[in-house]
């Protein structure tokens, strides 16, 4: 009996083992098979079949290795196996869209794909061989793919100064500037300026303690006929003001109260010439004259005001300075004058240019900016406002640093929080784990977060100080596209060689035309070596270009005849000393290496080779497509009725030769003309004179 | 005994076979934001919106530097040039006069200038303006926005 039960036993048992054996084997079984069904030999089996059916299929086949691929960057850190499954990234005959995914070619860019692999633009993990593991977050890796709106970020990494091919990258370092981002977060390559908001030290001469306070609680400075505002205080794209921060109506009335305060230096009543004033002051059209005078000097160019036309008011004017629609019911007359005269007295580093007006002229403008850039309804919701008390001024001096005004905003003896905002010149390397989000239920991904941040940062950080911006969601994208872009400095000096750095233009000239060009602020609009504003024409050559009488009388009257042209050059009353040390300096410095002026002897060009020239501008160019001469010809080109008195013979042939090489980026297209045409359009356009002096041509040697 | 057996034979393996599979996160939805730079606006259809891909993205970035001034009628400056041209120069979506060249014929257009092709001079060779990859895109630009829309296979692509 005990025999037959263990016999029977030790039959189970063999049983059960040998099932265990067979469960083993199984289990063991599972990586072999798993490996022999990994998705990535699956691309490649089918990727070569997909090869057999293609007109190419030798040469395909021929660059195809099978097993995995990698391209390792050792200095970059960067392993890559993305080529494993993308079998025909680099394969042109693989470009169209109907070629399936994996195996589309990537379309041509500047890089060589099969060098730089696809992870240092694409972000994901390099590695991995599974498509979640390579494409997406994952326990292991929290860096996803780049969605591609943002691939530009990419291109920021190394590429420092901006590129023509990436827009919406240099839109968003734009912004970044623009909305003073700087002013509390540091960030990568956009330095601070000497003077992101207005110095308040003397504000409460300028300002009264109810615009203040208007401005604080709700700035929207210009409503239309149907209430909607069309000129936001706060940033709008034509605008780039002050953002929104949440205060409290008490916060208000304390700041307020805090602000008015601050009158460092007293402002001296205005003072105009009796006589002057005894002229003009019962003229019934005085503020008409102002207007005339105020658009004659081109005001517009820096400053914007709002138009009605029909049923639609918008901003007409440029943003270099602020809007001034209802600037007469906002400042103290006697504050406007002293301003005019000499705006660097009250802000050292504001762009406006110090004018010489006459008394007449400043009478009348400052007249017409008093009465008729004003809104008597202006301050009608602002509550009484007594006199401030010692405790609410003390409350708005503490919170002038807490909200962080004093990150853009200078108060002499105020030092303001030293890194008010987070470091943002990282941003776009951190991980998931490292950004706060706070409650919110936005997807877990560093671009939701930057988004989030930017439209509604409470939802993130209740706690947050940072104001809220309004962006359309072009310019949000193109802001975060920036802040991914910025991930650092290189971790180390082989990297550190990839970047191609901004470059940083220097323009400090000194002497007399250095306080001339202070004076007048010329590289707030035209670009000198580098370093300047890109409203004007960059001037680093026109010394070669424009012959000297020309920009005498250009700088006396700025007249430009190119229609499209909507912002013109001021007009400053510069004297004539002062135009001739101007003309003086860009004639003897902003010299181009390529013109020589002296090479070229005018007495050269006979009316035969100006004949011919009028022949080829006219028939077999068709130059008048783009050009003007007289009334007839194109607006893309600058107006070439005055170009004999205008440009530099030497120029003219340069120009004609490769108009590319001194002007980079100018439209203007190069053409194979021979030396001959070359001498006879530069004999005709030398022709092309007017007598009348000052109505010259722009100086755009048609850069846009 | 037996049964349990079996159960035992059956979960282990299959234990190992699902922790194998992996966890597959839902997609996120499509985000709505539309953006300039990789979209154009149909020409007929203010509310259709035509993708454009790298190149073609490129190539609307050449255009509206230098091929928007005569074919477009409004311009980042304002006004065009366009009317001011005699004869007039084509819309650039204009469909009907560029679906019907083929790709050989616009390149070279673009790349010689009108007066090498037998058409008006006013149009000018762009060639050593702009680099063979700039004028593929821009083509590429203005087959995506054509109006109405190209049709590859109306003819044979030339690579």
């Amino acid at each position: 009996m005990t025999a037959k039960k263990m016999g029977e036993i030790s039959t189970r048992l063999r049983a059960i083992f040998a099932l265990v054996s067979v469960a083993f084997v199984a289990v063991l079984a599972v990586s072999p098979v798993r490996d022999f069904f990994q998705s990535w030999k699956r691309y490649e089996k089918n990727y070569v079949s997909y090869a057999q059916t293609r007109p190419d299929t030798k040469r395909l086949l021929a660059d195809f290795h099978p097993g995995i691929d990698q391209i390792w960057l050792p200095e970059m850190r960067v392993l890559d196996r993305c080529t494993t499954c993308h079998q025909g990234i680099s394969q042109t005959s693989l470009s169209d869209a109907s070629v399936p995914q994996p195996f589309r070619a990537h379309p041509a860019i500047p890089h060589d794909v099969k060098k730089w692999g696809c992870v240092v633009c694409h972000r994901g993990q390099g590695p991995a061989t599974e498509i979640s593991e390579a494409h997406e977050t994952t326990l292991a890796w929290e860096q996803p793919l780049l969605p591609i709106r943002f691939i530009q970020a990419s291109c920021g990494v190394c590429h420092r100064a901006d590129l023509p091919q990436t827009p919406k990258l240099n839109r968003g370092r734009e912004l970044l500037s623009q909305l003073n981002c700087s002013g509390c977060h540091h960030l990568q390559d956009i330095e601070r300026p000497a003077m992101l908001g207005p110095d308040l030290s003397n504000v409460g001469n300028k300002l009264t303690r109810q615009w203040i306070y208007k401005w604080l609680k709700e700035p929207h400075t210009v409503v239309d006929s149907s209430g909607n505002t069309v000129v936001d205080g706060y940033e709008t794209v034509e605008e780039p003001r002050m953002p929104q921060f949440r205060l409290t109506d008490p916060e208000i009335k304390a700041l307020s109260a805090y602000l008015t305060t601050l009158k460092g230096q007293p402002i001296e009543p205005a003072k105009f010439d009796q006589g002057v004033v005894a002229s003009l002051q019962k003229s019934p059209d005085l503020a008409d004259q102002g207007e005339v005078r105020f658009r004659q000097m081109f005001c517009t160019t820096c400053h914007s005001l709002a138009v009605t036309q029909g049923d639609e008011t918008k901003l007409i004017g440029g943003n270099i300075g602020p809007e001034l629609t209802k600037v007469g019911s906002k400042i103290n007359p006697d504050w406007l004058v002293a301003w005019l005269r000499d705006p660097q007295s009250y802000l050292p580093h504001a762009l406006m240019p110090r004018y010489r007006w006459s008394d007449q002229d400043l009478y009348k403008v400052t007249q017409y900016i008093n009465t008729r850039l004003t809104d008597p309804e202006l301050l009608s919701n602002v509550p009484p406002l007594e006199e401030p008390a010692q405790e609410e001024i003390r409350l708005g001096q503490r919170l002038f640093l807490e909200k962080g005004c004093a990150s853009c905003h200078v108060i002499q003896g105020v030092s303001p929080q030293k890194d008010f905002g987070p470091d943002l010149a990282i941003l776009g390397s951190k991980n998931v784990s490292q950004l706060e989000f706070g409650n919110s239920s936005i997807p877990r991904n560093i671009i939701s977060y930057i988004q989030a941040k930017i439209t509604d940062p409470l939802s993130v950080n209740p706690a947050a100080r940072m104001p809220q911006y309004r962006l359309t969601p072009t310019d949000l994208d193109a802001i975060t596209t920036a802040l991914l872009g910025m991930t650092g400095s290189p971790a180390n000096s082989s990297l550190a060689r990839l970047i191609v750095p901004r470059a940083q233009g220097a323009f400090h000239p000194a002497g007399a035309f250095g306080e001339l060009s202070d004076r007048y602020k010329c590289a707030a609009c035209h670009r000198f070596n580098g370093d300047g504003g890109n409203l004007a024409p960059e001037l680093s050559f026109e010394g070669s270009r424009a012959q000297r009488q020309w920009i005498m009388d250009f700088l006396k009257n700025p007249q430009t005849l190119r229609p499209t042209l909507i912002f013109r050059m001021p007009q400053f009353n510069l004297t004539d000393q002062d135009a001739s040390v101007i003309a003086d300096y860009l004639g003897m410095v902003t010299q181009s290496a390529a013109v020589k002026l002296s090479a070229v002897d005018q007495k050269q060009f006979t009316p035969q080779m100006a004949e011919m020239g009028k022949q080829l501008y006219e028939v077999k160019y068709q130059c008048n497509a783009c050009h003007t001469i007289g009334s007839a010809g194109g607006y893309v080109g600058p107006n070439l009725s005055n170009a004999g008195n205008w440009l530099n013979a030497a120029w003219i042939e340069e120009w004609l030769k490769n108009p590319q090489a001194l002007v980079p980026g100018t439209i203007e297209p190069r053409r194979s003309l021979t030396e001959q045409e070359v001498q006879a359009l530069t004999a005709y356009v030398l022709t092309l004179k007017q007598k009348a002096p000052g109505s010259a041509g722009t100086t755009a040697g048609g850069a846009q | 005994m037996k049964r349990r057996d079996l159960i035992l034979f059956l979960i282990i393996p299959s234990i190992a076979i699902l922790s194998s599979c992996q966890h597959k996160p839902a997609a996120a939805p499509a985000n709505p934001l539309l953006n300039a730079y990789d979209v154009e606006q149909s020409s007929t259809d203010p509310q259709r919106l035509i993708p454009l891909n790298y190149q073609q993205a490129q190539g609307k970035r050449v255009f509206n530097n230098n091929c928007v001034w005569c074919h477009a009628d409004s311009t980042p400056a304002g006004p065009s040039n366009r009317s001011n041209l005699t004869p007039t120069p084509p819309l650039f979506t204009d469909g009907e006069t560029f679906n019907s060249l083929s790709d050989d014929l616009m390149r070279n257009t673009i790349t010689l200038g009108g007066s090498a092709m037998g058409k008006s001079a006013i149009m000018p060779p762009w060639g050593q303006t702009l680099t063979p990859d700039e004028i593929r895109a821009v083509l590429a630009y203005a087959r995506a926005v054509a109006q109405p829309p190209y049709k590859a296979s109306a003819r044979p692509a030339s690579q």
